[in-house]
């Protein structure tokens, strides 16, 4: 039997769900009693694919569930995303010498493996409709207006931390707006606000790791605007007047003066979901128009990444005197400008980062990226191949 | 749809950006001869690689969805040749390639587009110290030396290791594109060695695009100019100190097209980048066995494979960039600071200008919308500051006006 023969053979049965590693592999082509999909083909996919598929199996074997209707073979005829090496040969297979070095698909990297898995996750959340309010939802809506009149306000900060709490407040029949409102800027401790400026950012724009966006900010020397409490802050008092910004450490204190039960925090997505949430995002704008990006991001994972990926990301520890001192910074600037405060402006110091700095593990960002491609967000389940397309006409119809 | 396709997908700093700007140019003259280069801006086949091989870059891509599809389709619907060039296009993927050459028309059992692939290649021993000048000129800090490690790591696991040989490892990119082409459709055009007669690889362009007697406007202003060793070490240290604080719509003009391009090129007196001495050997095996390799292949090869072999600088010592001569250095950079003054000068006086013109512009709208008593009365104003005797009068006007209004 030729190594290609053996090759094809483990293809068909990976395909049929096999769970057995490259190097395992003995079976003639079509041995394997479940491999029933075609021993050949024009060209062998790529190790990574083949690595990624083979990961999919394993952990559908070990929580009792079976790959969804499609996904074997969108997997091995998937591209590949960014910058890289193109498909990767297996070990043991002749090669025309030429290429990168053939490979053992086990003893691929996590990062290898998600180039294809964050493209076929973004063709999934491509194929999303964007989350309409419901006629309900409106109306319900209509009635709450004439809170606006009574106790007219804005919630303002991070848009991960405002959104939320807009979002949350209008379910409870209190939408912002209104004549004249009161500002009320949401501050939390800064490393916290800036864990949420990178989760909006990768949202927004997928691209930069935690680790650059943490190194630019500092090496910059200031804090990124959505970062920057001074800075919003003033933006509100343009926009609304200063007499009318309120800074809110203390999101209790918040519910009192609106006079509801609480204001929800954002979801807690962990380092590692953002991470994939980024990683997604760089594809994903390739398929669909840039402005509907973070809208189908958030329809399509903010719920199924929500209370998973670990902890959110920590300032590393040659930046935490740069941290210390702009919220050092931030909280002077506050405190001159004399705004009131519904909590401590001491709250926004953030407290000890811990030694061991948590960032996004790439195993565990592709152990996230497996469970969706295995339980996949809505609308996944159609034909292989239409993503791409209806992707764009999507987006041609905005 | 096309009976014929040229698809040239590379490889960088072989005369390509001024082969397309020259094609971009020309696209009337070369509609006339049957000829269609489909673009409607001189990026137009950049973005259509970007979107085909989903590439991130820098924000651009998302002026990309859709470009490849876009770009195929004005390809198979042309009744004659048509043309499509990026030198990105070198690092597609097997998927990639076939799916491209599938959009363009190409068939495998012949009953579609005649598809050529061409693919313009310069040797090794000048590809590399260029790769890693286009790394700093896309805001990389890469010391040389830690680049030439890069390179040479067989697993080619770096980003920018495997981004070089994706792009430059001849053999592979005509396996990954040319499996599914006969190997007479395959056109190598090498680039001559230096001294050669300087029209000699437009000449070989020529050839291979079949533009010979074609009278094409070949004055062009896009070009990819190189830099020598101090002025590269003085971006390469700039990118250290701001790149992470300059957004990618900012640095592109000024640091590659203002300093880089406009600026630091012009210094040509500076000594140039080349091959350490330490790799040549390692450059040199390589490339006789790529040579041997594409001579077996049977490709249509306009110019020499020989041209491959390049020639090695001679100059002793070896000029590093890592540690380049300083003097040299801080002269590029006086060079460097005085061009961002003049820019900087520039830039204010436009937006004098523009405040100016604003100015105007708002005081027109505000006395478009005003009554005509107030505009008589503004006329009379004026009238009266011009002479002695009506700003007494004015003067006394205002005072009075004053006293009653406290």
């Amino acid at each position: 039997m030729s190594a290609e023969s053996r090759a094809w053979g483990w293809v068909a049965a990976l395909r049929a769900g096999s769970t057995t590693s490259w190097l395992d592999w003995t079976a003639d082509p079509g041995a394997d009693p479940v491999a029933d999909a075609p021993a050949t083909g024009p060209r062998l996919p790529g190790a990574q694919h083949l690595a990624l598929l083979l990961r999919l199996n394993r952990r559908a074997a070990d929580s009792g569930r079976s790959l969804p209707a499609g996904l074997a073979d969108r997997v091995v005829a998937a591209d590949v995303t960014g910058r890289g090496r193109a498909e990767l040969t297996l070990t043991g297979l002749d090669g025309s010498g030429f290429g990168p070095s053939p490979v053992d698909p086990d003893a691929l990297e996590a990062a290898e493996l998600l180039r294809v898995a964050s493209l076929l996750l973004a063709e999934d959340v491509a194929r999303q409709p964007v989350a309409q309010r419901s006629t309900i939802e409106r109306v319900r809506s209509a009635s709450h207006r004439w809170r606006q009149l009574t106790q007219p306000f804005v919630v303002v900060g991070s848009p991960w931390r405002a959104g939320a709490a807009r979002a949350d407040l209008a379910g409870q029949g209190h939408p912002s707006g209104g004549r004249r409102p009161t500002a009320y800027l949401l501050a939390p401790d800064l490393a916290t606000l800036l864990a949420d400026a990178w989760t909006v950012r990768s949202f927004d724009q997928g691209g930069v790791t935690w680790g650059a966006f943490v190194k630019g900010a500092a090496g910059a020397g200031g804090l990124p605007p959505r970062a920057d409490l001074p800075r919003m802050a003033r933006s509100a008092a343009q926009r609304y007047d200063a007499g009318k910004v309120v800074i809110v450490t203390d999101p209790a204190r918040l519910a009192d003066a609106l006079g509801v039960a609480d204001v929800a925090a954002p979801p807690r997505l962990g380092a590692d979901a953002v991470d994939l949430v980024r990683r997604i995002g760089d594809p994903l704008g390739l398929l669909v128009d840039h402005e509907r990006r973070p809208s189908l991001l958030h329809t399509a994972l903010v719920d199924r990444l929500d209370g998973r990926g670990g902890p959110a990301p920590t300032v590393p520890p040659r930046w935490s005197s740069w941290l210390d001192a702009q919220a050092e910074r931030a909280r002077h600037d506050l405190a001159a400008a004399g705004y009131p405060v519904l909590g401590d402006l001491d709250a926004l110091l953030p407290g000890p980062q811990p030694t061991e700095p948590v960032r996004p593990v790439d195993d565990a960002v592709l152990g996230l990226a497996l469970d969706l491609l295995l339980d996949p967000v809505a609308g996944a389940a159609q034909a292989s191949g239409q993503g791409r397309d209806q992707g764009r006409d999507q987006g041609r119809d905005q | 749809m096309s009976r014929r396709v040229l698809l040239h997908v590379g490889t960088p700093k072989t005369g390509t950006s001024y082969l397309q700007d020259v094609l971009f140019q020309n696209r009337p003259t070369l509609l006339k001869h049957g000829i269609s280069y489909p673009a409607d801006r001189f990026d137009a086949h950049f973005l259509a690689a970007l979107d085909l091989m989903r590439l991130r870059w820098g924000g651009l891509e998302e002026e990309a969805v859709g470009a490849w599809d876009a770009l195929a389709a004005q390809v198979r619907a042309h009744d004659g040749t048509s043309i499509v060039s990026h030198e990105i296009l070198a690092t597609a993927s097997r998927a990639q390639a076939e799916r491209a050459l599938e959009s363009l028309g190409h068939r495998a059992d012949g009953s579609g587009a005649e598809v050529h692939l061409v693919i313009s290649v310069r040797g090794l021993i000048r590809q590399i110290p260029a790769e890693w000048q286009e790394n700093v000129k896309h805001r990389a800090s890469i010391t040389y030396a830690r680049f030439m490690e890069v390179v040479r790591d067989p697993e080619r696991s770096h980003r920018i290791g495997a981004w070089f040989w994706g792009v430059q490892e001849i053999p592979d990119i005509l396996d990954r594109w040319g499996s599914a082409l006969p190997p007479e459709r395959i056109h190598i055009v090498t680039v001559p060695r230096p001294g050669g007669a300087p029209d000699l690889l437009w000449q070989r362009f020529s050839t291979a695009f079949g533009l010979d007697g074609i009278e094409l406007e070949r004055e062009t202003e896009r070009s990819n100019p190189s830099l020598g060793v101090p002025e590269s070490a003085l971006v390469a240290r700039i990118n250290r100190a701001a790149a992470s604080e300059l957004s990618p719509a900012s640095y592109r003009p000024l640091v590659r097209e203002l300093l880089a391009h406009q600026t630091l090129s012009r210094r040509t007196s500076s000594p140039r980048l080349s091959l350490p001495p330490a790799d040549l050997p390692w450059v040199e095996e390589l490339t006789e066995k790529w040579i041997a390799e594409l001579d077996a292949r049977g490709y249509d090869v306009v110019g020499d494979l020989a041209d491959l072999r390049g020639t090695a600088a001679i100059s002793d010592p070896w000029p590093d960039p890592d540690r380049p001569r300083e003097r040299q250095v801080a002269a590029a950079a006086v060079d460097a600071i005085k061009a961002l003054l003049l820019a900087s000068a520039e830039r204010e006086s436009e937006i004098e200008r523009l405040r100016v013109e604003l100015e105007d512009a708002r005081r027109d709208v505000i006395r478009a919308r005003s009554p005509r008593l107030m505009r008589s009365m503004e006329w009379t104003v004026r009238r009266m500051e011009d002479s002695q005797p009506g700003r007494k009068a004015l003067g006394a006007y205002r005072k009075a006006r004053g006293r009653a209004s406290r």
